[in-house]
């Protein structure tokens, strides 16, 4: 059966180049954005946009022939359908068949949207504006997602759709009045684009400018901005908050490559050392366990509610200075008593988040501390951890102590003990049952073969675990590593279990999180339980300053700790060695050596404020004195000195003006006149005051900001970093439709309003001639009534017939003015003159309101009448 | 000298009037076929030839009958001669052209003029003639003389040919080439009538007869040679000249066109725009001229690659120029 061609494929051609790819290329960037933002895209917009040009060229090609659209429509669901069904049948086990449906869902969902593009390309005339409309209204969405609202962001986000749903109703109507036979078409065409884009271009540029404050204070009320860049694409390990501190963010993580900066996130001092008192033995600081592996969404969580919770997860900022937090339970629910002490920490924040809490494993107190004044621009503020330690613990579990006689001792040492650690069986069932779990299917069996073999020769778990770890550390038959360090595995976008299968078996390449994922299943598969930590990595590079550790953004680490009946929680780390770059000395600064002993801390709120004369009453609620705590029956007010005082805030320092009556604040006083006062056991809060001198000095004011105070001075500085408003980004976005449509709809109107008084204008016969002229053929043209193939007097002559005007005589006055060089009779002069608005009030009588405003709603008359180029 | 141009305006608008009186006659007769009428006429007044194609029964002959009448009065006394003749495949060339012809009494061969030499001449179904035939009627009305041994025949001074064909694709007949359809200045097709006036024309073909008997002389031919020389005179625009010149141009550029149009073809276009304005009672061209005349005067010129071709390149270069046209702007002239 012959199949009529509605389009030549010169027309199709031109729907190729001129609406098609640009589509694509919107799409690429509309993907792009949104795979950042949707998981479940996995990062593949490169592959999804191709989905989509399948579909649109393939439609386009189509619909170039006379098929009807619902019959080929209910095909291509059948073909969908068919297929499903078939690549159901080739998967092996649920996982896949999971995967390969969501994808094969992507791939229906965009193939479809490609070809209902193409069929509105090729069929439908109002298509574009619904088109437009529609990936708006997407990328509202998508930007919805954006956690930090920008100018910039907003700009790209919006600027590149509504370019393109201006350039597509243009193009489309041009293509669509394309003149098939034309010999200079490429020519014609190429004007008016250039032409069209050129008058876009500066029309964007223009409304930028204008606009720029009001994009501005969206800015500034959407929050971000000052934060720092954006790292793109890649993933990191460490996530970027808002006021451009760093969080531990989610480790395990297998999508995309790694990115690593060498930013300084936090100084700690660690006074951790092996026996011989001298030699530091650093400590991998624990942000979070993983201990829970979804198996519906393939990923490892942290768990709120693990059983015996040993991760004590204080918010610093919470606590005033001085003043300590602590959590003893964390400790008995180690469950370790052997080999264990107390080890303190001083962690000096630099871009880490003031509300983050970091320390090596099994901390239970945390204890904010002022930084000195000389140090105060570098480290933002500082805190004390204290650690449940077990001696055993070591970063040094997987470096090559070569040569170190002290190390190999140790290690030697520890092994041995951990040996004896050998059975798991006065454990808890649940305990067990928790930390041992892994999913059953073929993929995780394969893991679980592995770990078999890798241990046949260990009895115990400790030879068990120095097994494995030799397993990734050993070298293949041709003296090359058999496992290799990448920030770049190149693992394909796959769930996890598929993931770590082909990091072990396939490609043997991974950064941290595949060497603890792959890990942790091969120790639990073998029964031992096991978590994976996620943190900092801690590196012993200052020989000038033992005990002290410098963690840059690229430390952040992920690893395994295994349970040890009696000794606890043992950190284990597989992860091979980075061959390519090795680890860049970074230049480490001077440790902000806290030697001053605060004699004096209270807590409490602000009374009353003197910023000239520097002197500040507040309501003690604590108190500190010479390190005893005071008992504080009611509150007191504390007549200060704070002249020599600085001021601090979790996110910096701060001014003495920022402290409002009602604020609480933390003092501190280091002050000689503190020492000579003595507090006697009987003495309170009360008693104590009075014994201060008046007013009492003091060094250190620190804020402590409630939310609502911090919001509320967030926007007096207008530099928020408030959560996304839903309500607000979608008022703006409907705001952006609305005028986008409300500009569509009015142009026309706008247009003929603007030759409407140029026809009235007093002019010249000619001139005026002219505009009248143009002037009603617009006006026809809006109501529909357009000369297409019709001659001037043809199409007058009917215009005539339909509303009983004069418009043939106007149009030979009008010709006879164009081509002639007689000049006008004063009849002739009379009709020009007195012509125009009689015929415009005779077209309206004759066309009911409803008809004229929708006339006058259509953009695509418009489009056409500026751009039509007749058609046979 | 002023005096002059008035009595010479006065004489170009009776002239004028008489035209659209002599269309009103015709269409007593011819019943909607007004613009073919009024290109029967471009071509008179264009000092060419009309070419007149359709399937037999159409009225062409009627036609040409019609306006010979109108121009020569009922006999042929006073008025314009006119003559017919129908081709047969048997034709000769002398029977066109006349012969030389013994005479009895001067004893020497003297010649007797053919009915070529006459004003209005109606070659019926011209096509069904031999090519030989064809080709002498067409040299005389390219050469408007006849020349036979060493003695050169002028034609009349209103030479006016009207030509019909039957469809080519018909049998027994000799299709006219290409080179030869260009000294038809217009071909038109004459088409069916639409059908209210096919109702009429069956209600009335008996008064439609008599109407035909009873035409009467509207036009001298004094007049038609005044407005010959004046449709020379008639104003073109630069625009629309510019116009002509890219349609030929365009003609043999297109990728569907095998053969575009000559310049001849060019010269022809433009008398004959300037006769239709006048036709039309104008004495300027305008774009309605340029858009109903064309495909009436460059259709038969241009051979096409395909028969869809043949249905849409011209008009969509017509098409483009129009376009081109209807965006002019008016400059305010000095």
């Amino acid at each position: 059966m012959q199949i009529g061609r509605i389009h030549s494929w010169k027309k199709v051609t031109a729907q190729l180049l001129l609406l098609a790819i640009p589509t694509v290329a919107l799409v690429l960037y509309l993907l792009y954005n949104a795979n950042e933002y949707f998981a479940l895209l996995q990062n593949n917009s490169s592959e999804q946009v191709i989905y989509f040009a399948t579909g649109i060229v393939i439609s386009l090609a189509f619909y170039a022939y006379r098929f009807r659209f619902i019959t080929t429509a209910l095909l291509l669901f059948g073909a969908y359908f068919i297929a499903y069904k078939f690549l159901g049948k080739l998967t092996i086990g649920e996982f896949d068949a999971f995967f390969i449906s969501v994808k094969f869902l992507i791939f229906a969902l965009l193939f479809s949207a490609g070809w209902l593009a193409g069929y509105g390309f090729s069929r439908s005339r109002y298509f574009t504006i619904f088109w437009s409309v529609f990936l708006l209204v997407l990328q509202i969405i998508v930007v919805s997602k954006t956690a930090d609202i920008t100018a910039r962001a907003l700009i790209s986000a919006f600027a590149p759709v509504l370019v393109y749903a201006f350039y597509i109703i243009y193009t489309a109507e041009l293509i669509r009045n394309m003149n098939e036979d034309e010999t200079k078409f490429g020519w014609f065409i190429t004007k008016r684009l250039v032409g069209f884009i050129s008058l876009a271009l500066i029309v964007l540029f223009g409304l930028l400018l204008i606009f720029q404050k009001e994009f501005n204070s969206i800015e500034q009320d959407w929050g971000g901005g000052q934060g720092g860049k954006n790292n793109g694409g890649k993933e990191s390990m460490t996530k970027q908050n808002k006021d451009g501190s760093l969080s531990n963010k989610d480790q395990m993580k297998m999508t995309g490559s790694l990115s690593k900066d060498k930013r300084l996130v936090f100084v700690a001092k660690l006074d951790n050392f092996f026996p011989d008192g001298k030699t530091p033995n650093p400590l991998y600081f624990t942000s979070t366990y993983y201990t829970k592996f979804d198996t519906l969404t393939q990923t490892f969580e942290e768990d709120k509610k693990l059983p015996y919770n040993d991760l004590f997860s204080p918010d610093p900022s919470k606590i005033p200075l001085y003043f300590a937090k602590t959590d003893t339970a964390v400790i008995r629910n180690t469950m370790a008593t052997l080999n264990r002490k107390v080890v303190s920490t001083d962690v000096y924040r630099v871009i880490l988040s003031p509300k983050e809490y970091i320390a090596p494993s099994t901390a239970f107190f945390c204890q904010p501390l002022p930084v000195e004044n000389e140090y105060k621009s570098q480290f933002k503020s500082a805190y004390r951890a204290k650690m449940w330690v077990s001696d055993l613990n070591s970063a040094y579990f997987i470096y090559n102590p070569a040569g170190n006689k002290q190390l190999e001792a140790f290690q030697k040492q520890r092994f041995d003990r951990l040996r004896e650690a050998s059975s798991y069986a006065g454990l808890d069932k649940k305990f067990m049952d928790y930390y041992t779990f892994m999913p059953r299917n073929p993929e995780y069996n394969r893991i679980s073969e592995l770990a078999q073999q890798i241990t046949k020769n260990a009895k115990t778990p400790a030879d068990k675990m120095i097994a494995i770890r030799n397993y990734f550390t050993q070298k293949d038959e041709f003296g090359q590593p058999l496992f290799r360090y990448s920030d770049n595995p190149g693992i394909p976008g796959l769930p996890s279990a598929s993931k770590l299968n082909y990091f072990l078996f396939e490609n043997r390449k991974g950064y941290c999180a595949y060497f603890a994922g792959a890990t942790l299943f091969l120790l639990r598969s073998l029964g031992i339980p096991s978590r994976i930590a996620a943190g900092f990595l801690t590196v012993d590079r200052s020989s000038k300053n033992p005990g002290w550790y410098w963690f840059y953004a690229d430390q952040a680490h992920a690893w395994v700790q295994l349970y040890f009946p009696g000794y606890g929680w043992i950190d284990f780390d597989t992860t091979v060695p980075d061959q390519n770059t090795q680890q860049s000395p970074q230049p480490d600064g001077t440790p902000p050596m806290n030697t001053q002993q605060a004699l004096l801390v209270a807590d409490g709120q602000a009374v009353s404020i003197d910023t000239a004369a520097k002197r500040v009453t507040m309501k003690v609620k604590k108190m500190l004195f010479h390190d005893e705590n005071i008992p504080a029956p009611e509150a007191k007010d504390l007549f200060m000195d704070v002249s020599m005082a600085s001021v601090t805030r979790d996110t910096g320092e701060g001014k003495l003006s920022d402290i409002k009556t009602g604020t609480n604040i933390v003092v501190v006083s280091y002050a000689e006149a503190m020492k000579n006062v003595m507090a006697n056991e009987t003495d309170n809060l009360a008693s104590l005051i009075v014994k201060l001198p008046k007013p009492a000095p003091i060094d250190e004011i620190k804020i402590m900001e409630t939310e609502e105070q911090k919001k509320e001075r967030q926007k007096i500085q207008a530099k928020v970093s408030q959560p996304f408003d839903w309500v607000k980004a979608l008022w703006i976005g409907l705001a952006i439709i609305g005028g986008f449509i409300l500009l569509l709809f009015l142009l026309p109107w706008l247009i003929w309003q603007y030759l409407n008084s140029k026809a009235k204008s007093n002019t010249a016969a000619r001139l005026k001639a002219y505009n009248i002229y143009t002037a009603s053929m617009y006006y026809l043209n809006q109501m529909g009534i357009a000369r297409e193939n019709q001659s001037p007097q043809q199409f007058a002559e009917e215009t005539d017939k339909r509303f009983g005007s004069s418009f043939n005589r106007f149009t030979n006055v009008y010709q006879k003015i164009k081509y002639s060089s007689v000049p006008l009779t004063s009849n002739e002069e009379m009709l020009v003159q007195n012509f125009y608005s009689p015929f415009i009030e005779k077209v309206k009588n004759n066309i009911p309101i409803k008809k004229r405003i929708s006339g006058f709603a259509n953009i695509y008359n418009t489009v056409h009448f500026f751009t039509k180029s007749k058609i046979s | 000298m002023q005096q002059e141009i008035i009595e010479q305006n006065i004489q170009i608008e009776e002239a004028l009037e008489n035209i659209q009186k002599l269309v009103d006659n015709i269409e007593t007769v011819i019943r909607g076929k007004r613009m073919q009428i009024q290109f029967i006429l471009t071509a008179l007044l264009a000092k060419g030839h009309i070419l007149m194609e359709d399937n037999p029964g159409t009225g062409k002959t009627v036609m040409a009958k019609t306006l010979a009448q109108s121009i020569s009065g009922r006999s042929n006394e006073g008025g314009v001669i006119f003559k017919r003749i129908q081709f047969t495949p048997d034709l000769l060339p002398m029977d066109l052209i006349g012969s030389h012809i013994f005479d009895d009494v001067r004893k020497e061969f003297i010649f007797k003029k053919g009915p070529l030499f006459c004003n209005v001449l109606l070659a019926d179904e011209i096509n069904r003639a031999s090519p030989k035939v064809q080709s002498a009627l067409l040299e005389c009305m390219a050469e408007h003389q006849i020349t036979i041994g060493e003695t050169t025949y002028p034609l009349e001074k209103m030479f006016f040919t009207i030509a019909t064909q039957n469809p080519v694709e018909m049998e027994g007949t000799y299709p006219l080439p290409a080179a030869q359809l260009d000294r038809f200045f217009i071909k038109i097709i004459f088409g069916y009538v639409d059908e209210e006036t096919e109702l009429d024309i069956y209600n009335n073909y008996l008064g439609i007869a008599n109407n035909l008997a009873h035409i009467h002389q509207v036009l001298s031919m004094e007049e038609i040679l005044f407005l010959q020389d004046e449709a020379e005179k008639v104003f073109v625009h630069e625009e629309i000249v510019k116009s002509v010149r890219n349609i030929v141009w365009d003609t043999r550029r297109h990728t569907d066109i095998v053969l575009g149009a000559s310049t001849r073809s060019g010269i022809t276009f433009l008398k004959c725009l300037k006769a239709f304005a006048l036709v039309n009672g104008r004495t300027f061209v305008t774009e309605d001229d340029l858009q109903k005349i064309t495909p009436a005067v460059l259709d038969h010129r241009l051979i096409y690659r395909n028969r869809d071709a043949k249905a849409k390149s011209l008009a969509s270069i017509l098409n483009k120029e129009m376009d081109r046209l209807s965006r002019l702007k008016i400059a305010e002239r000095a």
